[in-house]
């Protein structure tokens, strides 16, 4: 992209973007100050009902479980063993992440909507996109939630393996902490992501079409980079296709640093502070278009 | 009280707003993570023998090409100790192209198509073939891992070991000390790549700068203290020369290597049939009786030696 563009792109952006919310002011300002309660409620009522989920629980009992698993490969190096742990841990952490989100998210509103007992909700003074976004932050503190539990087990087995597994000259079992913890942190900000598009899908189809859409979602966006170099050997139609596909959905291999905790190769904090400006503005986009859907929609 | 509506239309000209400023942000993800997104990354995925997963395999796995390379590298493990080893390259060959990261995985790699399928091999035409690709695919480990030590000095260890070719060890050997994490071994490695040619020339100023690293390293230091004691012994000593000229072009022998034959050496002659030395002067081989090729003028040699 020519330098004049990737200056005048962004430009645009913020001028739109300041534009915007100076002239909406009027209508945002005082309804922040309704707005914030309501939502808070609406999020504590998200997490009581997923505590009651025996899904939440079952996850978190297979991660531990196959957390604990990592430890049977006793006959590799000490090397290969803390490459092992981390590299499944982590995974491990993603998949059920993944489906803990699609599992929440997708029939958070759909199941509301069947049980009729939105009807309750929106009789209140409470307004729709409050409860989008009341729905949003409970699904979030649900995922954060389950993601600090299933990070603290895998940093325990890699103390206690680090302790158990005797170090030779050429090898040494490194739990890399630091670098861990920061992919965990990246793998949720994913997940935030992934159930901003997945409430959005649902304020528009049905369940199964959601949990189908989350699915492909998270691999397309997992693959970008490969959409990104396809687009460039495209041409016509096809090129303008690969393109938008590759601007338009997220791009979740901004916040996979698996392989650079498995390797202990150097972390880009740069990397990964702009990945999480992007999805920020990922979940604004799609929680705002969720709020218009849903707001339209007949309930 | 009256309240305002936010019309449709500026809420659609926010979303749009957003979505430009995410472009400038990607690109600045590009830049800060290279080894990821970078055009060129895209050679860190071609399999060295046609063997491996294809790129749409490897494009497919998404975000689990870690976690794939790591279930094929168990497999490895398994196939290792049954020792069909030409049956471990597909699997070490799908497990470099999967994280072209994984540093222990290019070792094995290249290790074992210089050393283990190098000595298998019967002729001297396949021992070869298995120490080029060896050399071929240790390169490219340091191609796609240039900030690790361990890949440039396992490089430059297998063209000092294997390959006899001491120069371009050296090469490699200087660039992994200079690199951050690489330990005392590494320095003294950079004059040890001189000592079985017996390039003096080289040799101690090398093993200087060795002595100036690592200064809170007591067994370094001693080390190479040592080294520098022992070579100023033996630098004018016509057996100690003798001894390594054996020494190096034994192992040339059974490498299947051409003999080295120490151009400068003021005391020895070597024979280019059996690697054996002869006191200087002499017109025939000791061991084999073979013409000796004739003194050559000082400064000239029959080998291109570099350094």
């Amino acid at each position: 992209m020519s330098a004049l563009l990737t200056r005048l792109i962004p430009l645009i952006g913020l001028i739109l973007i300041a534009a915007i919310i100076v002239i909406t002011r009027r209508a945002w300002v005082p309804a922040l100050s309704h707005s914030v309660p309501s939502i808070w409620r609406i999020a504590g009522i998200t997490v009581a009902e997923a505590r009651r989920r025996r899904v939440v629980h079952t996850v978190i009992i297979l991660v531990i479980v196959i957390l604990l698993s990592m430890t049977f490969f006793s006959y590799l190096s000490p090397q290969e063993q803390s490459r092992m742990i981390i590299s499944s841990g982590l995974t491990a952490i993603t998949v059920f992440g993944i489906l803990l989100s699609i599992f929440i998210a997708a029939f958070l509103i759909p199941h509301e909507v069947e049980t009729r007992t939105i009807y309750a909700i929106l009789s209140k003074p409470v307004r729709r996109f409050e409860f989008v976004l009341g729905k949003y932050v409970g699904a979030l503190i649900v995922l954060a939630v389950v993601t600090v539990v299933m990070t603290a087990v895998l940093v325990v087995v890699l103390l206690v393996q680090a302790r158990l597994v005797p170090s030779t000259p050429d090898s040494v079992f490194n739990p890399n902490l630091g670098a861990v913890l920061f992919a965990a942190f990246m793998n949720y900000c994913a997940l935030a992501v992934l159930t901003s598009l997945i409430i959005l899908i649902s304020t528009m189809t049905s369940t199964t079409m959601t949990v189908i859409s989350a699915f492909i979602i998270w691999t397309v966006g997992s693959m970008q980079s490969t959409f990104r170099d396809l687009a460039e050997k495209a041409y016509g139609g096809a090129k303008v296709l690969l393109l938008v596909i590759y601007y338009v959905v997220p791009k979740l291999e901004n916040f996979d640093f698996r392989q650079e905790a498995a390797n202990y190769m150097p972390i880009s904090i740069v990397g990964g502070w702009h990945a999480v400006l992007l999805g920020a503005l990922y979940v604004a986009i799609a929680l705002v278009i969720a709020g218009i859907f849903f707001n339209d929609r007949q309930v | 009280m009256r309240t305002y509506r936010v019309s449709r239309w500026s809420v659609w000209l926010f979303v749009l707003g957003m979505l430009l400023l995410q472009v400038p942000l990607q690109e600045a993800i590009h830049k800060a993570r290279p080894d990821k997104f970078s055009p060129t990354r895209r050679m860190q995925t071609g399999s060295m023998f046609g063997l491996g997963p294809t790129p749409a395999v490897i494009a497919s796995l998404g975000g689990f090409r870690t976690v794939a390379a790591d279930l094929l590298w168990l497999q490895m493990e398994r196939v290792w100790d049954s020792g069909n080893w030409f049956a471990l390259l597909p699997l070490l060959d799908a497990v470099t192209q999967l994280d072209p990261h994984f540093v222990l995985a290019w070792k094995t790699y290249g290790w074992h198509c210089a050393y283990n399928l190098n000595a298998e091999s019967e002729t001297i035409v396949d021992r070869k073939y298995w120490l080029d690709r060896g050399l071929e695919i240790l390169q490219r480990a340091v191609e796609a891992n240039p900030d690790s030590w361990e890949m440039v000095f396992e490089l430059g260890w297998t063209y000092y070991d294997r390959a006899h070719e001491n120069y371009r060890a050296a090469e490699y050997v200087r660039q992994a000390d200079k690199m951050p994490g690489a330990p005392s071994y590494v320095s003294r490695m950079s004059y040890r790549v001189y000592e079985h040619i017996m390039d003096f020339k080289n040799l101690f100023p090398a093993m200087q700068q060795a002595l100036k690293e690592h200064t809170d390293e007591h067994a370094h230091q001693r080390i190479v203290n040592r080294d520098i004691e022992w070579w100023t012994k033996m630098r004018d000593d016509p057996q100690e020369h003798r001894r390594q000229i054996v020494i190096e072009n034994t192992a040339r022998q059974q490498r299947a290597l051409p003999f080295y034959l120490f151009p400068n050496d003021p005391y020895w002659v070597v024979c280019e049939h059996d690697g054996l030395p002869s006191p200087k002067g002499s017109k025939v081989c000791q061991a084999c009786g073979r013409p000796l090729p004739q003194a050559l003028p000082i400064g000239s040699s029959s080998q291109p030696a570099r350094g």
